[in-house]
């Protein structure tokens, strides 16, 4: 009962973390520092290259690198270890943190 | 005698115009109302109007009679028996038989699909095999021409046509002797990639159901990347440096390539295959 309780209020808790906008101010801070924008364009953010797909209608993809059903979990997953994720891939890891990869994802949803 | 006793007044004229005018436009906002509305009920329960019906069937006929040409070849005992077991895996599911019912997706289906019996009293065997090969648009029937070689198609084309003469024992006797018939071998062609004929298999193979592409025509998706300017891109599926060759090989070998991936592998030919990567690459795709 007691674990039932806990995990009712966990549900909630995620029910209300919506980013709020100081994560999405460092999620758009980190995904300049980490260098994204090097190869992904990124709205609010000046592009350097393109060697990444374009970011800006990311919360409409269906699949993240076309392996990932596309949610905010399967975001910070991939960001984290994109090679854990998808092996072959061409991005590298950037040993970026979960909760920094939170923010990040907060702000590639917010754009 | 003046003009005007022989000729409408401007008065009669102006009247005339604007009244076909007024009707036009009442015409036209009518017709925008009842789509608006969801007036129409587009489930495949309701039945077309036989008018509707009627006409569909009319320019079905005068459009096959136009495109289709060309000569029927001889067809030989051994077309038949591929053709047997063509018809039994492809067409059956819809058409069914002789004494045999069509699978539930075909009996499901508005307009259905019907035997194809009396397919040789309508059409000349030339437009059977090109109503094969090409499908008919919104009626359900699909091309083959990119599912099947040339040679089943002729293969199938002999089988509709010889539908006529079997009694359903005799179509049972003729799948028995068909058995398991392979393809007649059929040389492959080596021939140049070419962007036009890439647009086609991109439809053919639906890519533009997951992916935008440019010059296609197709809902606002996004279940695969956007695939405008592709030829920019460095990477193919974030995994292949991006060339022709590595494009046609993601096409027809997409989980060797990324065993994860959530694109199927949707059998591209090669010869498809590198047709749809000059097209993608073709920067002028979207003229």
């Amino acid at each position: 009962m007691k674990s039932l309780t806990l995990l009712m209020a966990m549900m909630l808790c995620a029910c209300h973390a919506r980013p709020d906008s100081a994560a999405r101010d460092q999620g758009k801070a980190l995904l300049a520092s980490y260098g994204c924008i090097a190869c992904h364009s990124i709205k609010g953010l000046s592009v350097n290259g393109g060697a990444g797909p374009a970011l800006e209608d990311i919360g409409k993809n269906s699949y993240l690198a076309g392996v990932l059903p596309n949610n905010t979990d399967a975001m910070v997953r991939w960001i984290v270890a994109p090679r854990a994720v998808s092996p072959g891939t061409a991005m590298p890891d950037l040993g970026v943190t979960p909760a920094e990869a939170r923010a990040m994802a907060a702000y590639l949803y917010a754009q | 005698m003046p003009i005007s006793k022989h000729f409408p007044t401007w008065r009669t004229l102006r009247i005339t115009v604007a009244t076909l005018v007024i009707t036009g436009v009442l015409a036209i906002a009518g017709a925008a109302a009842v789509m608006w509305s969801g007036w129409y009920d587009v489930s495949a329960i309701g039945q077309h109007w036989q008018a509707s019906y009627s006409v569909l069937e009319w320019v079905k006929r005068q459009s096959v009679r136009r495109h289709a040409g060309g000569r029927t070849p001889v067809m030989t005992p051994a077309q038949l028996l591929r053709g047997a077991v063509v018809y039994r895996e492809q067409c059956l599911q819809c058409h069914g038989a002789p004494g045999i019912a069509p699978h539930a997706i075909g009996l499901s289906m508005q307009p259905q699909p019907g035997p194809l019996v009396h397919m040789l009293q309508r059409w000349e065997p030339a437009e059977i095999y090109w109503i094969v090969s090409n499908g008919i648009k919104m009626s359900g029937m699909p091309a083959w021409r990119y599912r099947m070689s040339d040679s089943d198609l002729w293969a199938v084309t002999a089988m509709v046509m010889h539908l006529p003469d079997l009694s359903p024992q005799e179509y049972a006797v003729l799948q028995d002797s068909a058995q398991e018939t392979p393809a007649l071998v059929e040389q492959t062609v080596l021939r140049k990639p070419n962007a036009p004929r890439g647009k086609i298999a991109i439809s053919q193979y639906a890519c533009q159901s997951c992916h935008h592409i440019p010059g296609t025509i197709g809902g606002d998706v996004q279940v695969g990347p956007n695939l405008e300017h592709y030829g920019t891109r460095q990477y193919i599926a974030g995994y292949l440096p991006n060339t022709p060759t590595n494009l046609a090989r993601w096409l027809t070998s997409t989980h060797e390539v990324k065993p994860l991936s959530a694109m199927p592998q949707l059998g591209v030919s090669e010869a498809d295959a590198f047709d749809i990567a000059a097209y993608l690459l073709d920067a002028d795709q979207a003229k």
